[in-house]
């Protein structure tokens, strides 16, 4: 990677973002002007209630959706400024992703799965670094294997491999353990988590599962496309006071 | 509403565009069909008109009774009669008028110096007559022929040879007559018979050039006068008339000419059309199929849902019904109007193309609206059928599962079936070609073979596939592995897919092969029988042209760099009760210019009675030489015949050889089809072509060809023939094409969250396009492949059928460029119908995509 880390201390930030769905009576303020770093080497978590916009807020930050105002940037770069295809290309080596369900191409195996945004870059990647990831998610028994021959666990350890692969700047993951019980939960939580430590890659995460969100360095909470809270060092019990106090009407 | 009906209606609303595609393909394919039969009653219907118009003043016809006619010929030859019976008929009570009525051919050259027509309709010539009513044409412009020299020509003919009322110009009968157009004539109110070609001549011209001898004429056309119908005219004609002549009303005589135009050139251009309209409406079949296949795949956590919920399974296979049919009504509504719309319009397209196509309404009958309109209904619904009960089959437990999308295909009962089918088909072929020549053997082949490929389609997709797909990988990367694997997903879905544009190619490549044959057998006919240098002869096709002047040949044999020069010239006659063509001619310069392969017995003195014969010919009659032979000439006489020489190849030379002595006596108008030219040694091929291209000058500028461009030239229909049975097969093509977008479209559908996550993770839009299309072109390659070897192979069996079952022998032969073109384009054809469906894959929106459920 090309990017001054040493000087650039946030992977990812956004800047007053405002994001409106659709327009006149029936417009939705998703974001409210939210400002959040996301800095480098560390596990953040987003969380909030249905409808908060915390999943607006990672496809912004991650440019699979724009802003209607403010900004956003990875590393340094304004994502604003770039067209379709730029961001694809900024998506695929610079970013990393881990989506809820349906993370795999059903006709590539495991290996080919793993290595798919460098195969689209046309790039060969870093073969001891990908060998590595392999023994890390502890799939080498299966590299040929199909998605469709994988739990659904697996198939997420899978999705975490590719989400790394290419030593992105920072990875995004929307609600990675959403569908999978919580043993296989638990393990790609580990992994993220031991990937952050051991490796100093930057993970942001939406979750709406207080356990998930223990896992995180750090957690940020909103509430109506506003960032109301921060919580350093987060557990799962003082995750759940805090959620429960958004119930309370205020 | 009944709750299937609400069901099918509210689908179809909610999945326009999947329909589109089906919609389209029998839409097309019912306009095709609906448009033949229109226009092919049209122009029946016009034709009877036009004749009825021309020749209604005509109320009797007398002519020789006896007519020989040759196979392959629907037009007997009769003698002509004498003129002057035209004397002893106007003094028959009840007759107004009587005018002879002489024909013959006869091309006229147009300004810019071409023949004009000869390409297929004749060129006619014939005395003018005077009488308005007895005449077919009617004087439009100008005055009527009064001294020689003078002509009356129709107006559609002198548009096209771009000539005016005061041209000179030149009128092969085959000797070039100088000729002043005075006048433009009509037929039936339209400027031209089709395009057939018309010169009227004085009487005294058309005599001196389109007879043997003076007072002779083909008919004589007679007029009633008031109160005497027309067979009361011939009751009263017949006594007066000689042994031999018979008389005919006006009415019989233009049936007998539109029956011939219907037969000969309607029938068969209206069946033609209709072979290919089934091609396409087969290739449909195809495509609505797979259509209807994978919605009900796609819909299958629907339509399990609704079984769950207590819907029967006749509930869910009649909403699939009901949708089909919806679809099918309408498409083939459409293509109804679209037919007669196509019809319409070639009413306005061919005069503009210089085709007179006669004016009138439109007919459309009973037959031309029900027939596509059932075709496209049976094919629509009969497709949708299998799909529909597999609808209803859905098990409502498949509701609760994860559904995978279809991936059945290739079970080894399939396989086996396939290769048993393959198997028989080769079997039933070859016994058919090798064994027994027949020609319905190999036919049923020829289907099982079809039937065997459709049905192998999914076991050999996946091999195909991943073979052709083999280098994809390595050159495009991902984006082609991708591709590859996405076309390897389905099996079923991309044999069937492919199995549309297969059949369309299969045809295709039939043609061509067969085509290639054709000319390779023409190319072998001459060059094994024709011994000579260079062949003259008027580029002519079906009944046109004039033929050459009998006296070309001794004028060119005149020449110093000329060794012999010999005129082929046709005659009629019967053969032991059979019409035969026979080569009229020098019987010993022929054997100098043609091989004419072992010769039995002496060609040199044949003389007035003598008569030469192919072995094949003889064999079949059982003569061998010093038998007599029983010829029956035109005039109804009988001559006996000594077979003096009985030779081995007759391709060019014709069946049956007698001398110019032994034609005179019955001879008509006189022209040779072929001028054999062979030169002195030592003369070089150019000084002797520019010679005698010298000579052909002064006769009419027939064509001076050397063995090669003889060869080539004529094969030159063939090559007409292939354009425009290409032509007709893009509608094929096409509708596969749409068969191939739609389910890719289909499939894209099926794959949004699959080309969501794709985009996501980093695959551009050029990427994503790419991989969508390359698809499209593995699946087109398959259907192409497979349909280059099935056509390659029908084309073989029919080659070999043909040369079986007929007289002359057929070359095989493949031509590898024409072939390499039609794989070319089968490949960009998948490249094209990829792009509406790689386009809308492009479009869609990442976010929507990877959202989840």
């Amino acid at each position: 990677m090309t990017t001054a880390t040493t000087t650039v201390r946030t992977a990812a930030r956004v800047v007053d973002a405002v994001k409106v769905y659709g327009s006149g009576d029936t417009s939705v303020r998703a974001l409210d002007g939210v400002s959040v770093d996301f800095p480098v080497g560390r596990f953040t978590a987003i969380m909030g209630p249905s409808g908060s916009g915390k999943s607006t807020l990672m496809h912004c930050a991650a440019g699979l959706d724009t802003l209607t105002g403010g900004a956003a940037y990875i590393g340094d770069t304004d994502l604003g400024g770039l067209d379709d295809r730029r961001l694809t290309l900024l998506r695929r080596d610079r970013v990393g992703f881990v989506f809820q369900a349906f993370n795999l191409v059903p006709t590539l195996t495991v290996a080919e799965n793993i290595t798919l945004p460098l195969d689209l870059a046309g790039g060969k990647g870093d073969p001891e670094w990908i060998d590595a990831l392999v023994d890390v998610v502890g799939l080498r028994d299966r590299l040929h294997h199909r998605p469709s021959e994988l739990s659904g666990g697996q198939q997420q350890r899978v999705a975490v491999a590719r989400a790394f692969a290419g030593r992105p700047d920072v990875v995004f993951a929307d609600e990675p353990t959403g569908n999978l019980d919580s043993r296989s939960g638990e393990e790609v939580l580990g992994l993220l988590g031991r990937a952050v430590r051991q490796t100093a890659r930057t993970v942001v995460m939406v979750t709406h599962d207080p356990v998930a969100a223990a896992h995180a360095d750090e957690v940020v909470f909103l509430a109506d496309g506003r960032l109301v809270d921060r919580m350093e060092s987060p557990t799962a019990d003082k995750v759940l006071d805090r959620l429960k106090a958004f119930e309370v009407p205020s | 509403m009944n709750a299937s009906v609400r069901l099918s209606v509210s689908s179809l609303r909610a999945h326009k565009r999947r329909f589109a595609g089906t919609f389209l393909a029998v839409f097309l394919g019912v306009a095709f069909l609906a448009g033949t039969l229109v226009m092919g009653d049209t122009l029946r219907a016009s034709f009877d008109t036009m004749f009825g118009n021309a020749t209604s003043g005509t109320d009797a016809v007398v002519r020789s009774a006896e007519a020989i006619t040759t196979p392959g010929e629907s037009e007997g030859v009769r003698e002509p009669v004498d003129a002057d019976l035209v004397t002893a008929i106007e003094k028959v009570p009840g007759v107004a008028a009587a005018a002879p009525n002489i024909q013959g051919a006869g091309q006229l050259v147009g300004a810019n110096g071409d023949p004009i027509g000869g390409q297929g309709p004749p060129t006619l010539a014939g005395n003018w007559i005077a009488d308005p009513e007895l005449n077919a044409y009617q004087l439009a412009e100008g005055r009527v022929p009064a001294k020689s020299g003078e002509v009356v020509i129709d107006r559609g003919t002198a548009e096209r040879g771009d000539l005016k009322i005061g041209d000179t110009t030149t009128l092969r009968t085959p000797d070039p007559v100088k000729v002043t157009i005075v006048g433009l004539a009509t037929f039936g109110g339209e400027d031209g018979m089709a395009q057939v070609t018309f010169t009227g001549m004085t009487q005294a011209d058309a005599e001196k050039y389109l007879t043997a001898g003076p007072g002779e004429a083909s008919s004589i056309q007679v007029r009633a006068g008031p109160g005497v119908g027309q067979q009361e005219l011939v009751d009263r004609l017949t006594p007066v008339l000689p042994k031999g002549v018979e008389a005919i009303t006006g009415q019989e005589s233009t049936e007998e000419n539109t029956d011939m135009i219907s037969s000969q050139f309607l029938a068969i251009f209206t069946t033609f059309l209709l072979v290919f309209s089934g091609v396409a409406l087969l290739v449909a079949t195809f495509s609505i199929h797979n259509t209807f296949a994978i919605v009900v795949a796609q819909r299958t956590r629907e339509n399990a849902l609704l079984r769950a919920l207590g819907a029967s399974r006749r509930q869910v296979t009649a909403s699939t019904l009901v949708e089909a049919s919806a679809v099918a009504v309408t498409a083939s509504a459409a293509g109804l109007a679209g037919g007669i719309g196509i019809a319409a319009g070639l009413q306005v397209l061919f005069p503009a193309i210089g085709f007179p196509f006669p004016e009138g309404d439109l007919v459309i009958s009973v037959l031309s609206m029900v027939l596509p309109l059932a075709v496209g209904i049976v094919v629509c619904l009969g497709s949708a059928l299998l799909p529909a009960v597999r609808a209803g089959r859905t098990a409502p437990m498949a509701a609760l599962r994860e559904t995978a999308v279809d991936q059945s295909g290739a079970s080894r009962v399939r396989a086996v079936t396939g290769a048993g089918l393959a198997a028989l088909a080769v079997a039933v072929t070859l016994t058919g070609v090798l064994v027994s020549p027949s020609l319905w053997l190999p036919g049923t082949g020829a289907v099982l073979a079809l039937v065997s490929f459709v049905v192998l389609g999914p076991v050999a997709s996946t091999t195909a596939v991943r073979v052709l797909g083999g280098p994809l990988g390595k050159l495009r990367g991902v984006t082609g592995s991708l591709a590859r694997r996405n076309a390897l997903r389905s099996p079923k879905r991309t044999a069937a897919t492919a199995s549309a544009l297969m059949i369309g190619v299969a045809v295709v490549s039939l043609f061509t092969v067969f085509g290639a044959s054709l000319k390779a057998t023409m190319d072998q006919t001459v060059s094994r029988s024709f011994a000579g240098d260079v062949a003259v002869s008027t580029p002519s096709f079906g009944a046109g042209g004039s033929g050459l002047s009998p006296k070309l040949a001794d004028a060119i044999d005149g020449l110093p760099e000329v060794d012999t020069a010999v005129g082929l010239g046709r005659g009629v006659a019967e053969v032991d009760g059979k019409g035969r063509a026979l080569t009229v001619t020098d019987p010993v310069a022929l054997e100098r210019t043609f091989d004419l392969g072992n010769v039995q017995g002496s060609l040199n003195a044949l003389g007035a009675n003598g008569i030469a014969i192919t072995e094949k010919e003889a064999d079949k009659q059982g003569l061998k030489t010093g038998d007599k032979a029983q010829l029956t000439f035109t005039d109804g006489k009988k001559e006996s015949f000594t077979v003096r020489a009985v030779y081995g190849q007759s391709e060019l030379a014709g069946d049956y050889v007698i001398t110019r002595a032994a034609w005179a006596p019955h001879r008509t108008q006189d022209s040779d089809t072929l001028v054999a030219v062979s030169f002195r040694d030592g003369v070089s091929a150019d000084a002797g072509k520019a010679a005698v291209e010298k000579v052909a000058d002064q006769y009419g500028n027939p064509e001076v060809q050397t063995r090669d461009e003889y060869a080539q030239s004529s094969a030159g229909g063939i090559d007409m023939m292939l354009t425009l049975v290409y032509a007709l097969l893009a509608l094929a093509v096409l509708i596969a094409l749409l068969g191939i977008a739609n389910t890719l479209t289909l499939a894209i559908h099926e794959r949004t969250r699959e080309l969501g996550l794709l985009r996501a993770v980093g695959q551009t839009r050029s990427q994503l396009r790419a991989m969508v299309r390359w698809e499209s072109v593995l699946v087109a390659a398959f259907g192409t492949v497979g349909g280059l070897a099935l056509g390659a192979f029908l084309g073989w069996v029919l080659v070999k059928a043909s040369d079986g079952a007929s007289d002359s022998a057929f070359a095989f032969a493949m031509p590898p460029v024409q072939l390499a073109i039609v794989a070319l384009v089968g490949l960009a054809a998948g490249a094209l119908a990829g792009l509406r469906p790689a386009r809308r894959a492009a479009r869609l929106d990442v976010l929507r995509a990877i959202a989840t459920e």
